[in-house]
């Protein structure tokens, strides 16, 4: 429940069949009205990368993904001092806002947690 | 006190059979030498020198991938639990091979048969990890490399002298192009049975063998990688650098390193057997001149490498070496020639001593040792004689010589200024 990316109750919705039939069209009314499609973001721009594990997963993006991703920033800022969204054919399509970022995210953790593990291991010898 | 006299009986039956004997299990050969030594090492060596590399820095690159994650480990699990264990990982690279060793004590082989066999049958390749910890340590050899003429001048001379294959360098470009999918794809070319050979010391032959059986059950079974059959070209080359000044006068040939070749490199070997002495070689009263002679399986380069601090005195010193070496291949006395082959056998003797010596010496073939070394020795000089030594000579100064100039190019000598 409380991943590297925090709290989280999808992972339980999704392992139920009833619930996530019913919660997915309100995730998905939530992430339209959220707006940030119509600014050019992809969900993962939005994620807070002030700290050391999102910096090292942003090194690990391809140079296209890091090129596309400046360039959504970029383009959201001048949308943002136009006090306007995007013109509509600009959006960002549902089928477009894939996670790319947090794969990358969740690796990082998995090395600080593994790398926790071999820090603090009791070893008994037989 | 039992316990001490059971191991001594039993080392003394290990010494009886400490050859050597290679066996095929499951498509990979394997070979182990048991000296009763204290700790033991496995090695596994891959034919993916660069010799074999589609593209220049290839094969450095996945040497320097060694002991990443795999589908069994991470990276720091790897280094981790060896660490517990108390063991040493290393890669090494040839121009032929690919090693990948693990030093350990006796009793801990299963787990690094199974550290070395998992990156060879499951290594993950991961971009992040070729950009975060391959590719530094690639530019660093590589720029390590640059920074010592001796090296940059052996680098160029097999460039000359055996152009693609054996000439391809050991490091990567400056500006190196190699990405993960490139390793990735020599790595499933190279990492296939008929391809790997393992070799052990100080590990008996049947636990290794039943260890790498298992360790490479899943591996895939291909046909090794094989390059053209090298040719010798030769040329002359001008680099210019810092560092010391440095001439490589080199002779080439292609075929199976010959007896006479390395009798007569023992020969002129300016390495002095006692301290404080010069030696008999023909060259040990000229400065700063050393021998190279490099055995490949299918060609040999011999050459002089001469250092000096200017340009003037390389060229002396250089200028006097070529003379020495024609004299000295020509009418080689019948005693420094006895000399000389000792002199050969010895090294080639106390070479397989060593771990690395060892594995080089059995590992290219997985069942050279099959007899004793001795007689192997024996064999091999037992046809040099002072004719068949000038013979050889005359034919390496025939064919063109491989000349590398490092330093200040402006000021060292050409080839033809030293009479070759």
């Amino acid at each position: 429940m409380f991943g590297p990316m925090g709290a989280s109750l999808a992972p339980y919705i999704q392992s139920s069949k009833t619930l996530s039939r019913w919660v997915t069209p309100i995730a998905t009314w939530y992430a339209n009205a959220a707006g940030y499609r119509k600014y050019g973001f992809k969900y993962d721009d939005l994620l807070v990368e002030e700290n050391e594990p999102v910096q090292r997963a942003l090194k690990r993006l391809t140079n296209a993904e890091q090129y596309d991703r400046a360039y959504r920033l970029k383009r959201a800022s001048q949308a943002s001092v136009l006090h306007h969204p995007l013109p509509k054919e600009q959006w960002i399509t549902p089928a477009e806002d894939v996670r790319y970022l947090k794969p990358h995210v969740e690796s990082v953790h998995r090395e600080e947690v593994e790398r926790a593990k071999w820090d603090n291991l009791v070893v008994e010898r037989k | 006190m039992l316990a001490t006299r059971t191991s001594t009986a039993r080392s003394v039956q290990r010494l009886a059979r400490s050859f050597a004997t290679a066996t095929d299990s499951a498509g990979v050969k394997v070979a182990a030498v048991d000296n009763n030594q204290p700790t033991a090492s496995v090695t596994v060596l891959v034919k993916a020198g660069t010799r074999f590399q589609p593209k220049v820095g290839v094969a450095n690159a996945l040497k320097n991938f060694a002991f990443k994650s795999t589908s069994k480990r991470t990276t720091i699990g790897t280094v981790r639990e060896s660490e517990l264990y108390g063991g040493v990982l290393s890669s090494s690279l040839g121009r032929e091979h690919l090693a990948l060793t693990a030093e350990f004590l006796p009793a801990d082989a299963p787990f690094f048969v199974d550290l070395l066999t998992s990156y060879v049958t499951s290594a993950k390749f991961t971009r992040h990890e070729f950009e975060e910890y391959v590719t530094p340590l690639v530019h660093a050899e590589t720029e390590a490399a640059i920074q010592d003429p001796a090296t940059r001048a052996i680098n160029a001379a097999h460039a000359l002298a055996f152009r693609s294959g054996l000439g391809q360098p050991l490091f990567a470009s400056e500006h190196s192009s190699v990405s993960v999918e490139d390793v990735k794809a020599f790595a499933s070319q190279a990492f296939s049975k008929g391809n790997v050979a393992v070799v052990g010391t100080g590990i008996d032959q049947a636990t290794l063998a039943s260890l790498v059986e298992k360790g490479f059950a899943s591996a895939a079974a291909s046909s090794p990688l094989s390059s053209p059959a090298t040719q010798y070209f030769g040329g002359e080359t001008r680099i210019d650098a810092h560092g010391a000044q440095t001439v490589f006068i080199g002779f080439g040939s292609a075929g199976a390193p010959s007896s006479e070749l390395s009798a007569l490199a023992a020969h002129l070997s300016t390495n002095s057997s006692v301290k404080w002495s010069q030696g008999l070689s023909p060259l040990a009263s000229i400065p700063g001149v050393q021998t190279v002679y490099l055995p490949y399986s299918d060609a040999s380069l011999f050459g002089l490498l001469v250092q000096g601090p200017t340009a003037a005195a390389v060229k002396e010193s250089a200028k006097a070496a070529v003379a020495a070496l024609k004299s000295a291949s020509q009418n080689i006395q019948a005693d420094s020639l006895q000399a000389a082959i000792a002199k050969a056998k010895f090294s080639a003797a106390s070479a397989v001593e060593t771990r690395e010596g060892l594995v080089a010496a059995i590992g290219p073939k997985a069942n050279i040792f099959s007899t004793d070394l001795k007689h192997k020795l024996n064999v091999f000089y037992k046809k040099v004689d002072a004719a068949g030594l000038s013979k050889a000579a005359s034919s390496l100064f025939a064919a063109k010589p491989t000349y590398v100039v490092v330093g200040d190019a402006a000021a060292l000598p050409y080839a033809d200024e030293l009479g070759l």
